[in-house]
């Protein structure tokens, strides 16, 4: 038999888990963020209807407010937050301009079904300085999207609405399938928001913007029914290292 | 809300094809899908005025020439002699009603009548309610038509605060409740203010007598009724988002008009009230803010020029707002128009600098442990806060859940994780790592949160042959944490598996813990593993059954080990989920080596029956003894 002392044995190979993708995108997402200034702050995922709504001039006859729309909790005194927007508010309020913010987290709506569920995920931003336009906020979505889905990619805004922000757009991306998609939320800071918030109006205003992580991590990692993400089946969580 | 091009064509000039108007819609901010030559609609909760023919083309003149004056009826109307009481002008503060008699119902229906049923595949009702139908498709006012003959007494307005049977006029019997605004005739409730009318004074194929009402209701007033009774309502839906307070008397002389073109009207008359005036909205002229608000250079008389092709007109420095743009009330709606008509992809782009901020590392002690967590094969879960019955006082009730069997928000993310488990180990998964973090709420004395880790692991230690045999224990956590924590005692839990629905025997051990105990060691970890740095493509799972299969080689001629394991570790087959040395001894004595491999087979397609297994485990034996010096003792 030949010398085989320095046979080695094999590679041992130790499983290494995963983050969950959607963590993995949001993290991306606020990592990204705040290279470009913003500072992150949380806040809870039971709110009150003031901050949840009155504050963001979401009025008491909009639909959103209705039972059918938001989880309420304890006897309606309190709701499960149905945007991360509440956590801006209380960071306008405990600070002056010029400021800028990011919250993510998970946020509740009463949907559920292969493209919506009652809890998912958003990233949201908000920046109040002097003179900030829709100019700048276009340049601020640009190199979002551009840092998420590549420079080569098509983007167009379409007017929207949002009680929180006017002028309101919605920004879509080109898909390959030559097929629009719609990638965020944004606009300009409505100014009964930042009056709402004890910051001069006329003085300051502001931009924002809000993401779904779901829908971003459905169309970076190609899943196709966003309820796979909150299964943890390992089979599909070991495929995301 | 479904528009036909045709409808929208005919009133504009230059003629446009749909994918024109297309364009033109999406740049307005109106989105929609075209099936055939129908644009399905969606429209913003803040434009009701677009509900309706008529509201689009307003938007619509912004690029084209439109047409908007249809035919009224012009001429001078009787007083109606009504006997009507408004309890609650402040909900209904207009209110017009127009009575009709015809000598004969129409059996055929022309021109834009025709079209609206023709061209939308729409069922037909009645003929009054059939034009009150187009005419809200129109205008988008909704009017509703009682049988003249069924309003025998006095006919009252009100806010009803008791409960109260009502049929409506889809045969559909519901009890309403809490506050409702109806109007009652004879103390019994015959409309649903906005919603529905009433069964019993409804229009039929006969009604050749008719009295329309035609309102302004608070959109407040109208708001969740049709979704509390489920009653699918385009009145309703128009109602909510808001109408034009100004338009009702134009609306019933637009009915009459298309009345007259299909019967003779013997007779008619009409009554209006109204309660309270709305006065037009004025805005200042203020073209710097609006170029301050968009970040662009627009002169004065090109603003203006953008405003007035969308009916906002200005005067002595004002802006007056038309009577059917509620929304628009500030120089920021003021510039969203602008944009609008400007396009806001035609907006061009200026840099944005955001001072940079330097409190930005809030979580790297979440970060550590989770790195940590996944350099020992944890993988990280997400779980729903909805849980089921719990005993503990604290937990948070959801007064509306989704689910009646989940109305409580969870006290602690281990009994999510132990779902977790059990879900993977009917998957046949024989060693199972994870961990979620999470906030975690209870009440008393006011809402507390909490954040907190929670690890859950059971079965193999890892899939490799070193620890293969190992299971997963108590110790195994404590020396794991141990390593990273010396200083730090956790409670790791045993869970029962008494009263968890499994055959599997292996220990399952559990941790929960608060963030805010870790101490800042944790910060000094180096991690091995790092956040992937691309985004990978999913590939579909399988939910059918997997099979194992256990191969073990003697290998007498060490050097072909290599050789064996490139062929195995690198075999593809479409069955063949996951491969893994389970096995690796070297027995100096006897000058040999053992090394087993595991195979899982499994089929994305359907449950794989053991002829299948068979061919491609037959295929790797024999590939595998083609190797010299290899044997598969007892084959």
């Amino acid at each position: 038999m030949p010398d085989h002392k320095d046979i080695l044995p094999p590679k041992l190979v130790r499983d290494r888990g995963s983050l969950h993708p959607i963590n993995h995108i949001k993290d991306s997402i606020m990592e990204l963020l705040t290279s470009f200034g913003f500072e992150i702050v949380d806040g809870p995922e039971i709110e009150t209807e003031e901050f949840n709504f009155d504050m963001l001039n979401i009025k008491k006859s909009h639909p959103a407010r209705q039972m059918h729309d938001t989880f309420y909790v304890e006897n309606k005194s309190n709701l499960l937050r149905t945007h991360t927007s509440p956590v801006q508010i209380r960071g306008m309020l405990e600070k002056k301009p010029p400021l800028a913010f990011i919250s993510g987290g998970k946020v509740y709506r009463k949907d559920d079904d292969a493209t919506h569920l009652p809890m998912f995920h958003q990233v949201e931003g908000i920046y109040v300085d002097e003179n900030v336009s829709f100019a700048q906020l276009k340049d601020l979505i640009y190199k979002i999207i551009y840092s998420l889905f590549g420079e080569e990619v098509e983007l167009r805004f379409r007017p929207s609405y949002f009680p929180f922000t006017e002028p309101s757009a919605e920004v879509d991306i080109l898909s390959k399938e030559g097929k629009w998609l719609e990638i965020l939320g944004c606009g300009l800071v409505n100014p009964v928001v930042l009056k709402n918030c004890n910051i001069n109006s006329d003085k300051y205003s502001g931009l924002a913007f809000g993401l779904g992580i779901e829908r971003i991590a459905m169309l970076k990692h190609g899943v196709m029914d966003i309820r796979e993400f909150y299964k943890s089946n390992l089979d599909f969580l070991s495929q995301f290292k | 809300m479904k528009i036909a091009y045709s409808h929208l064509a005919q009133h504009i000039e230059e003629n446009p094809c749909i994918e024109q108007i297309s364009d033109s819609l999406f740049q307005l901010g109106h989105e929609h899908e075209i099936d055939g030559s129908i644009f399905d609609m969606e429209f913003t909760p803040n434009r009701g005025d677009c509900l309706s023919i008529n509201g689009l083309l307003r938007d619509l003149a912004v690029f084209y020439k439109v047409d908007l004056n249809q035919e009224v009826f012009t001429e001078h109307l009787n007083e109606l002699q009504l006997d009507f009481e408004n309890l609650s002008k402040n909900i209904c503060p207009k209110i017009s009603f127009l009575k009709l008699e015809i000598d004969k119902v129409p059996e055929i229906y022309k021109g834009s009548l025709n079209d609206y049923f023709e061209d939308l595949s729409l069922n037909k009702n009645n003929f009054f309610t059939d034009i009150s139908n187009y005419l809200s498709y129109e205008t988008g006012q909704p009017t509703h038509c009682y049988d003249a003959n069924t309003i025998n007494s006095k006919l009252i307005f009100h806010e009803l605060k008791k409960n109260k049977e009502f049929e409506t006029l889809l045969d559909k019997k519901i009890t309403l409740k809490k506050k409702n605004s109806v109007f009652s005739l004879n103390n019994e409730v015959i409309n649903l203010a906005g919603v529905v009318g009433g069964k019993s004074t409804s229009c039929s194929a006969n009604t050749k007598t008719v009295i329309i009402e035609c309102a302004f209701f608070k959109p407040e007033a109208i708001i969740g009724k049709s979704v509390k009774y489920d009653i699918q309502s385009d009145a309703a839906h128009k109602f909510e988002r808001g109408v034009d307070p100004d338009c009702q008397d134009r609306v019933l002389r637009r009915f009459i008009k298309l009345v007259s073109e299909h019967a003779n009207i013997k007779d008619m008359s009409i009554i209006s009230h109204k309660y309270k005036d709305y006065p037009a909205h004025q805005i200042p002229v203020n073209v710097k803010k609006i170029g301050q608000i968009l970040g662009i250079n627009i002169n004065e008389k090109v603003y203006l020029s953008y405003l007035s092709k969308l009916g906002l007109v200005s005067n002595k420095g004002f802006i007056t707002v038309p009577s059917y743009r509620s929304d628009v009330k500030t120089q920021n709606d003021l510039a969203e128009e602008v944009a609008r008509v400007i396009g806001y992809d035609n907006i061009p782009t200026s840099e944005i600098s955001i001072p940079k901020n330097k409190n930005t590392s809030h979580k790297d002690l979440e970060d550590k442990l989770r790195f940590f967590l996944l350099d020992n094969g944890f993988y990280e879960v997400i779980n729903s806060p909805f849980v089921g019955f719990t005993a503990v006082e604290e937990a948070i009730k959801v007064d509306n859940p989704l689910d009646s069997n989940r109305e409580y928000l969870r006290t602690n993310i281990t009994n999510s994780l132990i779902e977790n488990l059990l879900f993977n180990e009917r998957r046949q998964k024989d060693s199972i790592k994870l961990f979620e973090i999470s906030d975690v709420y209870s009440s008393s004395n006011g809402i507390k949160k909490k954040r907190k880790l929670s690890i859950i692991a059971s079965g193999r230690v890892g899939e490799n042959y070193k620890d293969f045999s190992k299971k997963i224990n108590k110790k195994y956590l404590e020396m794991l944490f141990q390593e990273i924590l010396p200083n730090k005692a956790f409670d790791f839990k045993i869970i029962s598996r008494e009263l968890l629905d499994t055959k599997i025997k292996n220990e399952i051990v559990t941790l929960e813990v608060d963030i805010n105990s870790f101490p800042s060691d944790i910060l000094f970890y180096k991690e091995a593993s790092q956040a992937p740095k691309n985004f990978a493509q999913y590939s579909p799972i399988s939910d059918l059954p997997s099979s194992i299969k256990d191969i073990s080689y003697s290998i007498k001629d060490y050097s072909k080990t290599k050789e064996l394991q490139d062929l195995l570790l690198n075999y593809k087959s479409d069955i063949i989920k996951n491969i893994y040395i389970f096995d690796y001894f070297k027995n100096e004595k006897k000058e040999e080596i053992k090394i087993g491999f595991r195979f899982t087979f499994q089929s994305k397609k359907a449950t794989l029956n053991s002829a299948e297994i068979e061919l491609v485990y037959n295929d790797i034996v024999n590939k595998s003894l083609n190797i010299s010096g290899i044997s598969i003792p007892g084959l």
